[in-house]
C-alpha cells in the first residue's frame, strides 16, 4: 500500500503563540482507518486541519516541518487544489451545513469543482443513495437530527470523492443511535475503499472499527500502533475515565432506603405539549432529600424538556411540581433558582463576564445571597483557584464546563440538576466531573444528572429514570434496570 | 410546465410592493388589504401568516400608537394599513421565493456570487440563530437572571448580549472553514440549476408591469 500522506517533524503555532504542535512524524497508508485520539487541547484537530492545507493557508502562524499530500508538498498547494483529494467534516455540523437544504449542501463542493450541472446530480444521487439519506435531501438542515446532521455533513464531503476522509469528532453530542448511524455510515465509506482518519476523543467502544491509532499529547504523538495496543496508554492518559468507585456509605442501591425520607421534589401527572407534539405524557416521581438520579434517554425523548419544567422555564399543559411542598407552577426561573440550580449543555451559553470570579458572584448577586466561605469551598472542589482572573471564553472546554456548574452551585440551591455535563469532555474531564459529584453527593446535596453517557450515569446515580418518546419506561436503581 | 423562474417571481413580488406603497385612497388600501388576506387562505397559508401575526401586530401597534400622537387618527390608521399590506405581501412573495431559487434569480441578474451567498447564508442561519438566543436565554434565567421585560431588568439583557456576540464570531469563524474546505475560492466555479426565461415568463412580467402602471395612473394621476 502506497502512501497517500507523509507529515515530516510539522511544528504549529496559532497565531497568538499557542503552540500546538512540537514535532510530529507519522505517514498515512492508502485504505487505512486511522484514529487519531488525544484530551481536548492535545493538537488532535491541528492535525486534521494540517492534512489538507488549511495550516498554514488559512490558519496562518508559524508553521514548521512539511506534509506532503500525494506527493505534493501543501505548502505549494492552495486549499482549493487540496480539497478534491483530502476532505474535512468539521466538528460543528451547523457551520458545516451553511445551504438552504441538504441537497444544495451536496451540491456546493460539486458547484466549486466546476462539474456540469448533470454530473452534479448524479453524484447527488449516488452520495445519498451510499448513506441512505435520499429521504432527506429536501430537507433544511434545521430539520435534521443530531445523526443526520453528522450524516449530511459527511455526505457533503464525500460526494467530492476525496481520496483521503478526515474527520473531527463526528460522536460529539450524539447519543448511542447517532453514533451507531454514523459509525456504520463509516463502516461503509471505508469498505469502499477510502482512507479515513478519524479525529475523536470519545475512544469507549469506537477504537475497533479502526485500522490503527494515534495518541496525541500535548502537541506530541505518544503512541502510534495498533488499536488493540492502545488500551494501556488510554487509560493511563486519561482518555478513557477511571470512575471513582462508590463507597458504602454513598452506595444506596434501591429506593426503598428513602421510605423514611423527606421528599424534596415531587412531580405528578406531568403533560407537555410544544408546538403541537405531546413532548411529556404522565409524568410522576419522587426525589428523595440527598438522592442521585440519572435521567436517561435517547436525544429527542424528552429528558431537556422535563427538567426545564423542574426550574419554572417551562409551565406544563397539565400537572403538579412541587419542591419542598412549595408549588412550582405559576413561578418565573429567577424566583427559582436558589432552590434548583440548573447548568446546560453548553457552558458558553453562561458566560458573559470578563472573569471567572465575577461568573461566579453573578448568580449570587441575583438571588442576593451571601454565604460566607462557600465560594471559596466551591473553588476548592472545582479546582478553580488559578482561574479566578482568566476570562471564562479562554478555558479548556473542562475548565469551561466546572465553572459553569460552580456558578450555578454558588447560588446553594438544594437540587442541582446538570444536562448533558460529559457532552465535549474529555475522559479526564468526566472523571473529574463524576468525583465532584460524589464529593456533592456525600455532602448530602440532592442531584439530577439528564446523559446518554451510560456509563458516567453509572458512576453518579444510584436511581435510573429512563424516558422514551416522553413517558418513563424505567425508574430504579442501574443494577435493576441492567 | 415549467416553473415561472425566479426573476419572474422578484420583478412580480417588486410589482405588488410598488402597488402597496402607491395606494393612498382609503378605497385602494382596503381593496388590498381584502385582496392580500383572501390570497392568504386561498393559498393555504393561514398557519405561517398567524405565527407572522405576532411578529407583525406589535409593530403596527406601537406605529399606530406614535403617528396617532404625532398626526391623528385618520392618518395612523391609513399607515398602520400600508405598513401591514406591506409587511403581509412580502411574506406572501417570500413563501413562494426559496432561498436557493432567490439566489439563482439574484446570480442571474448578475449580483455577485460573493453577496448572493452571504444573503441565502444569512436566511438559513435565521432559525439557527433564533435557537441560539433561546438556548442563552434559558441557561441565564437558569442563574436567577431575570429576563422579564420590565425597565428594572435592561440592565440584566447585557446577559444575553454577550454570549450571544462571542458565539456568533466563533460561528462565523467555523463557516469560514467550512466554506474553505468546500472551495468556496475556486474560480471555475458552476450552478447545478441553470434558469431560463420563458414564453410565460415575459407574459406575466408584462402584465404584472402593466397593471402596476395603470394602478398607480388611477392613484396618483400620474
Amino acid at each position: 500500500m502506497g502512501a497517500c500522506i507523509q507529515v515530516n517533524n510539522a511544528q504549529y503555532a496559532y497565531p497568538g503563540g499557542r503552540q500546538a504542535l512540537k514535532g510530529v512524524d507519522f505517514t498515512i497508508t492508502k485504505g487505512e482507518f486511522l484514529f487519531v485520539c488525544g484530551a481536548n487541547g492535545s493538537g488532535k484537530s491541528t492535525i486534521g486541519y494540517l492534512l489538507n492545507g488549511l495550516i498554514p493557508h488559512f490558519f496562518g502562524g508559524s508553521f514548521k516541518g512539511s506534509v506532503i499530500v500525494f506527493g505534493s508538498d501543501t505548502r505549494k498547494m492552495s486549499i482549493s487544489k487540496l480539497f478534491p483529494h483530502v476532505g474535512l467534516v468539521l466538528q460543528n455540523a451547523d457551520a458545516q451545513l451553511f445551504n438552504s437544504s441538504v441537497e444544495d449542501e451536496l451540491a456546493f463542493g460539486l458547484e466549486s469543482l466546476g462539474l456540469a450541472p448533470k454530473h452534479i446530480e448524479d453524484r447527488i444521487v449516488e452520495t445519498a443513495k451510499m448513506l441512505d439519506i435520499e429521504h432527506l435531501l429536501k430537507r433544511p438542515p434545521d430539520k435534521l437530527s443530531g445523526g443526520e446532521k453528522r450524516i449530511a455533513g459527511i455526505a457533503s464531503i464525500l460526494c467530492i470523492k476525496p481520496s483521503v476522509l478526515i474527520l473531527d469528532e463526528p460522536y460529539a453530542n450524539l447519543d448511542q443511535q447517532g453514533i451507531s448511524k454514523v459509525s456504520r455510515s463509516l463502516k461503509k465509506i471505508h469498505a469502499s475503499g477510502l482512507t479515513i482518519v478519524l479525529i475523536e476523543q470519545r475512544v469507549d467502544g469506537y477504537l475497533k472499527d479502526a485500522s490503527r491509532c494515534i495518541v496525541v499529547e500535548q502537541g506530541k504523538i505518544i503512541f502510534d500502533g495498533k488499536p488493540g495496543n492502545a488500551q494501556k496508554i488510554l487509560v493511563s492518559q486519561g482518555l478513557i475515565p477511571k470512575y471513582p468507585k462508590r463507597t458504602p456509605k454513598n452506595d444506596f442501591p434501591t429506593r426503598t432506603l428513602y421510605r423514611n425520607s423527606e421528599i424534596l421534589l415531587s412531580v405528578n401527572q406531568l403533560y407537555c405539549d410544544l408546538n403541537g407534539k405531546n413532548i411529556l405524557k404522565n409524568i410522576s416521581f419522587d426525589i428523595f432529600k440527598g438522592q442521585s438520579v440519572a435521567l436517561l434517554g435517547k436525544n429527542g425523548s424528552g429528558k431537556t424538556t422535563l427538567i426545564k419544567h423542574l426550574n419554572g422555564l417551562y409551565q406544563p399543559k397539565q400537572g403538579k411540581i412541587n419542591f419542598n411542598g412549595q408549588c412550582l407552577i405559576g413561578k418565573d426561573p429567577s424566583q427559582i433558582a436558589a432552590l434548583v440550580g440548573i447548568s446546560f449543555q453548553n457552558p458558553n451559553d453562561q458566560f458573559f463576564q470578563n472573569r471567572v470570579e465575577d461568573e461566579l458572584n453573578t448568580g449570587l448577586r441575583m438571588v442576593r445571597k451571601d454565604y460566607q466561605g462557600w465560594l471559596e469551598q466551591i473553588c476548592h472542589l472545582f479546582q478553580l483557584q488559578g482561574l479566578l482572573r482568566s476570562s471564562p471564553f479562554k478555558l479548556s472546554e473542562g475548565e469551561k464546563k466546572r465553572v459553569a456548574i460552580a456558578s450555578i452551585l454558588a447560588m446553594k440551591p438544594q437540587l442541582l440538576i446538570l444536562d448533558e455535563p460529559t457532552a465535549g469532555q474529555d475522559g479526564r474531564s468526566k472523571q473529574m466531573l463524576a468525583k465532584i459529584l460524589e464529593k456533592l453527593s456525600q455532602e448530602g446535596l440532592t442531584t439530577i444528572v439528564a446523559t446518554h453517557d451510560l456509563e458516567f450515569a453509572q458512576a453518579v446515580a444510584n436511581r435510573w429514570i429512563i424516558l422514551d418518546q416522553g413517558k418513563i419506561v424505567k425508574d430504579g436503581p442501574p443494577v435493576s434496570i441492567g | 410546465m415549467k416553473p415561472i423562474d425566479p426573476r419572474t417571481k422578484l420583478l412580480l413580488g417588486a410589482a405588488i410592493i410598488a402597488g402597496v406603497l402607491a395606494a393612498k385612497s382609503p378605497v385602494s388600501l382596503f381593496s388590498q388589504l381584502t385582496l392580500i388576506l383572501s390570497a392568504i387562505f386561498l393559498l393555504k397559508k393561514a398557519k405561517p401568516f398567524f405565527h407572522v401575526l405576532k411578529m407583525v401586530v406589535p409593530m403596527i401597534f406601537f406605529v399606530f400608537i406614535i403617528s396617532w400622537l404625532s398626526f391623528d387618527s385618520y392618518n395612523a390608521l391609513m399607515l398602520s394599513i400600508r405598513l401591514f399590506n406591506l409587511l403581509i405581501s412580502s411574506f406572501l412573495i417570500f413563501q413562494y421565493i426559496p432561498p436557493e431559487e432567490l439566489a439563482g434569480g439574484l446570480r442571474k441578474m448578475k449580483i455577485p456570487f460573493g453577496f448572493v451567498f452571504l444573503l441565502t447564508t444569512a436566511v438559513r442561519f435565521v432559525p439557527l440563530m433564533q435557537n441560539k438566543i433561546r438556548c442563552i436565554r434559558e441557561a441565564q434565567m437558569s442563574r436567577g437572571i431575570d429576563l422579564r421585560l420590565k425597565v428594572k431588568n435592561t440592565k440584566n439583557f447585557m446577559a444575553l448580549l454577550g454570549p450571544l456576540l462571542v458565539q456568533s464570531f466563533i460561528l462565523a469563524d467555523e463557516l469560514a472553514v467550512a466554506m474553505e474546505v468546500r472551495g468556496y475560492g475556486c474560480k471555475n466555479r458552476s450552478f447545478r440549476k441553470d434558469y431560463r426565461l420563458a414564453f410565460l415568463d415575459y407574459a406575466v412580467m408584462i402584465v404584472s408591469v402593466a397593471i402596476l402602471t395603470i394602478f398607480i395612473h388611477w392613484e396618483t394621476g400620474l
